[in-house]
């Protein structure tokens, strides 16, 4: 009995300490690859040919998803190591850790100062509006005339100086399940469900549709929050440095206060596991919004071949256009391989090869009208991955053209963060929403010493 | 005579050591003063600064005289300080967890060291109270917040047996939320505690149990008149360093809300509210938050050795006979 004991317990903590190494590590895989940095330098180059080309390359990123590609379809030069230093975006840590090495990049070695460094839509500008950035043609790269307008210009400074590129282009729509469609609206043809959420009130009404079945209009209450923050007419941040929310901000409050009351959506966050949750084949909601690089990123549950629903899903325009992220690579000033990253920079904006590869491996939507062009117009091409083999670069090549780039301020990222997370609160009830909306202007004050929050 | 020149020798013989002594503790006292006191002195300098970073620009510094101070204590639109609302809930989780961990610990303490149960495999038992302080704070919150999320087993497990709605969040109420964080401070720290007290028992004459209990004593009051008494010096110790740490609780509360503090920032702690500022790198507010940190403790610190050092003099006096 004493031995049952003891092993049974000496199994649990077994048990307890595996199953906290996993969060751990979890935690703490983003510094793991700093490491890297310190064996590169003993790297021998290969021959003398590129000689005042460094010979280790540092990327500094957010998340793996750029790593995969440059991965699989770049080839590093001989002699160079590559290292990436990847840090979450939440919370602005990404921001914090890179600014620290920016600011350091000057009295940095050749070898550990900053070559590329990947950044947001919702803070590219501040970047982009700094000396920490260098002019493309510099190096003598020139943006093709394949790239998307709006990617040139939000990587370009105040006085039209371009610092980098997009290696996707981002317009965003809406996924629906096909088969909660067919229950909800008696139809799954796109057209057909295009007709009906066509407009926020034709939206709404289906929503109220969606709720009688018993079935979820979206899966989190911030699920169409860049539908509306995209449109904004005007920008967080007033000249005077005053705090204002746009009307289309006001418009999803009021839209989420309308759905979080009725029922129609969930209270998780839009990157929270209960949403991600609603994805497997048995989950209950019958729209998601968003671009081409959601598919990957946010529903690898949908494309599970055993829970998941591949092919169950078919996207449309839905009620509003509007466009979401992206992924900037900008050239970091100090960097010593500039061949490289005009390179890089060439290969994944004006390489057919890469960016058709981009389109049938991984469903992405690359920066590259022309490659766009040749999908969009293939009646041969669908996609299967997800979708029921409908061709979703045709209606993502229609939205990209009406994409502006316009009334961003570099303090999006955690503005746009910092009024979802208080909200929330407000959604699932914990306070009222002058509470809620009290906690987001104090939130504001701290974070941003030089944004005036209404009194 | 003789006494005398034995107090003269061993005078010098102290003089040569503490020379020695002095030398070797330099090391501690370098480092101290390096990485310890003069950022400490930085702090409280920066504290009359106006000094921050708007995007990759520094802005600052700026001498703004107490003005900091002034932004810290005035009211937000709701009339809350928000100082105050974040101390008053980093004591309401500490005492909720430091309560159970030191009547637990003291009971664990006991019975570890009577002679009279003496406890079989006390290694073992040990080691596993211990075990949950070897795990890393964030690690251990991380691991209850999986557990206790939305998508998480319990939610799963309590939907199926009908105790809660599916519509649950653990997230949303302020007593469960800061419930966990006591719970797992508590977890955490017993086991240190249990450990501390342990040795502290130890060093007291087991002599003087026997004799009380001959003298016909019961167990509660061997415990009352003889352990605790005896034991103060080394429980104000304890409970000052956990109270210390208490103030200073941060980890636990940021990962397990993902340093939101939910709800309605009713979990968040002083030193949350301290990071909350170091986004982008304010040092003015920063510095002013941590030099009323360091007041509050000092006089918190003052109050705990004041009220229970007048009850451990006394028996201090009696040991010396």
């Amino acid at each position: 009995m004493k031995k049952m004991i003891t092993l049974l317990l000496a199994g649990m903590m077994v048990f307890s300490m595996a199953a906290c190494g996993g969060g751990q590590k979890q935690e703490t895989s983003a510094p793991a690859t700093e490491a890297a940095g310190s064996e590169a330098a003993d790297t021998e180059a290969a021959g003398g040919e590129a000689s005042d080309q460094g010979k280790v390359f540092n990327i500094y990123a957010w998340n793996e998803e750029f790593k995969g590609f440059f991965e699989k379809y770049y080839t590093v030069p001989e002699g160079v190591t590559v290292n990436w230093i990847i840090n979450p975006s939440d919370g602005g840590v990404y921001q914090q850790k890179l600014d620290e090495a920016l600011l350091n990049q000057e009295n940095a070695p050749a070898d550990e100062k900053i070559d590329m460094f990947l950044a947001e839509a919702d803070y590219i500008g501040k970047y982009v509006d700094s000396p920490y950035t260098m002019d493309v043609s510099s190096f003598g790269f020139t943006n093709a005339d394949t790239e998307y307008e709006y990617t040139i210009k939000a990587a370009s400074d105040q006085s039209g100086v371009c610092k980098g590129v997009s290696f996707q282009c981002c317009p965003a729509a809406v996924i629906y399940r096909k088969s909660i469609a067919k229950d909800v609206l008696g139809t799954d043809v796109p057209e057909e469900v295009q007709a009906q959420i066509d407009t926020w009130e034709k939206f709404d009404a289906v929503a109220a549709q969606a709720k009688e079945k018993g079935y979820y209009m979206t899966a989190s209450f911030a699920e169409t929050f860049r539908a509306f923050s995209n449109n904004c007419t005007t920008p967080w941040v007033d000249a005077d440095g005053n705090l204002q929310f746009d009307d289309q901000i006001t418009a999803w409050m009021d839209q989420t206060d309308n759905y979080i009351q009725n029922g129609y959506t969930l209270t998780a966050g839009v990157w929270d596991q209960e949403k991600t949750d609603q994805m497997y084949a048995k989950g209950k909601t019958m729209c998601f919004f968003g671009p081409a690089w959601y598919y990957n990123f946010c529903m690898t549950n949908a494309q599970d071949p055993e829970e998941g629903c591949p092919g169950d899903w078919c996207i449309v325009k839905g009620p509003q256009a509007y466009f979401w992220g992206g992924t900037w690579l900008l050239a970091a000033t100090g960097s010593d391989n500039t061949e490289m990253l005009k390179d890089i920079f060439e290969t994944f904006t004006s390489n057919e090869e890469v960016c058709s590869n981009l389109v049938e491996q991984d469903n992405q939507f690359p920066n590259n009208t022309a490659v766009v062009e040749k999908y969009a117009n293939d009646p041969e091409y669908g996609n299967t991955a997800i979708l029921d083999g409908q061709n979703d670069i045709a209606i993502f090549a229609e939205l990209a053209k009406d994409i502006k780039w316009e009334n961003h301020t570099n303090y999006d990222q955690l503005l746009n963060e910092g009024l979802q997370n208080k909200l929330q609160e407000y959604y699932n009830g914990s306070v009222d929403k002058e509470t809620a909306l009290k906690n987001f202007y104090n939130y504001v004050k701290e974070t941003y010493a030089n944004i005036n929050v209404p009194e | 005579m003789d006494g005398q020149n034995q107090k003269k020798t061993g005078k010098q013989k102290a003089v040569n050591y503490a020379k020695w002594g002095y030398i070797f503790i330099i090391p501690f006292f370098v480092v101290y003063i390096i990485f310890t006191l003069v950022p400490q002195f930085l702090t409280i300098y920066n504290s009359f600064f106006e000094t921050y970073r708007d995007g990759l620009t520094q802005i600052g510094p700026n001498f703004v005289g107490l003005d900091n101070y002034r932004a810290v204590f005035t009211p937000d639109s709701s009339g809350t300080i928000r100082i105050l609302k974040y101390f008053a809930n980093t004591l309401i989780m500490w005492v909720a967890g430091a309560v159970p961990q030191f009547v637990i610990a003291m009971l664990l303490a006991i019975f570890f060291t009577s002679y009279r149960l003496n406890i079989k495999g006390q290694g073992f038992f040990k080691t596993v109270i211990y075990m949950p302080n070897l795990i890393m704070a964030a690690a251990f919150s991380m691991l209850f917040f999986t557990l206790f999320n939305r998508a998480g087993p319990i939610q799963a497990i309590l939907v199926q047996n009908g105790m809660i709605d599916q519509s649950f969040d653990f997230f949303a109420y302020k007593i469960t939320v800061r419930g966990m964080i006591a719970l797992m401070n508590f977890l955490m720290w017993f086991g240190n505690t249990t450990i501390v007290l342990m040795a502290g028992i130890m060093g007291i004459d087991q002599s003087l149990f026997e004799s009380a209990t001959i003298d016909g004593a019961n167990s509660t009051q061997v415990f009352f008149k003889v352990t605790l008494p005896l034991l103060m010096p080394i429980f104000v110790y304890c409970l000052i360093t956990a109270m210390i740490g208490g103030i200073q609780m941060f980890d636990v509360p940021q990962v397990l809300t993902n340093g939101k503090g939910v709800p309605d920032e009713l979990s968040r702690t002083l030193i949350m509210y301290l990071n909350g500022y170091l986004i982008n790198k304010n040092f003015g507010m920063a510095g002013a938050i941590s030099v009323i940190i360091l007041i509050i403790t000092g006089i918190l610190g003052g109050i705990v050795y004041r009220m229970l050092s007048a009850q451990y003099k006394a028996p201090k006096q009696k040991r010396k006979y």
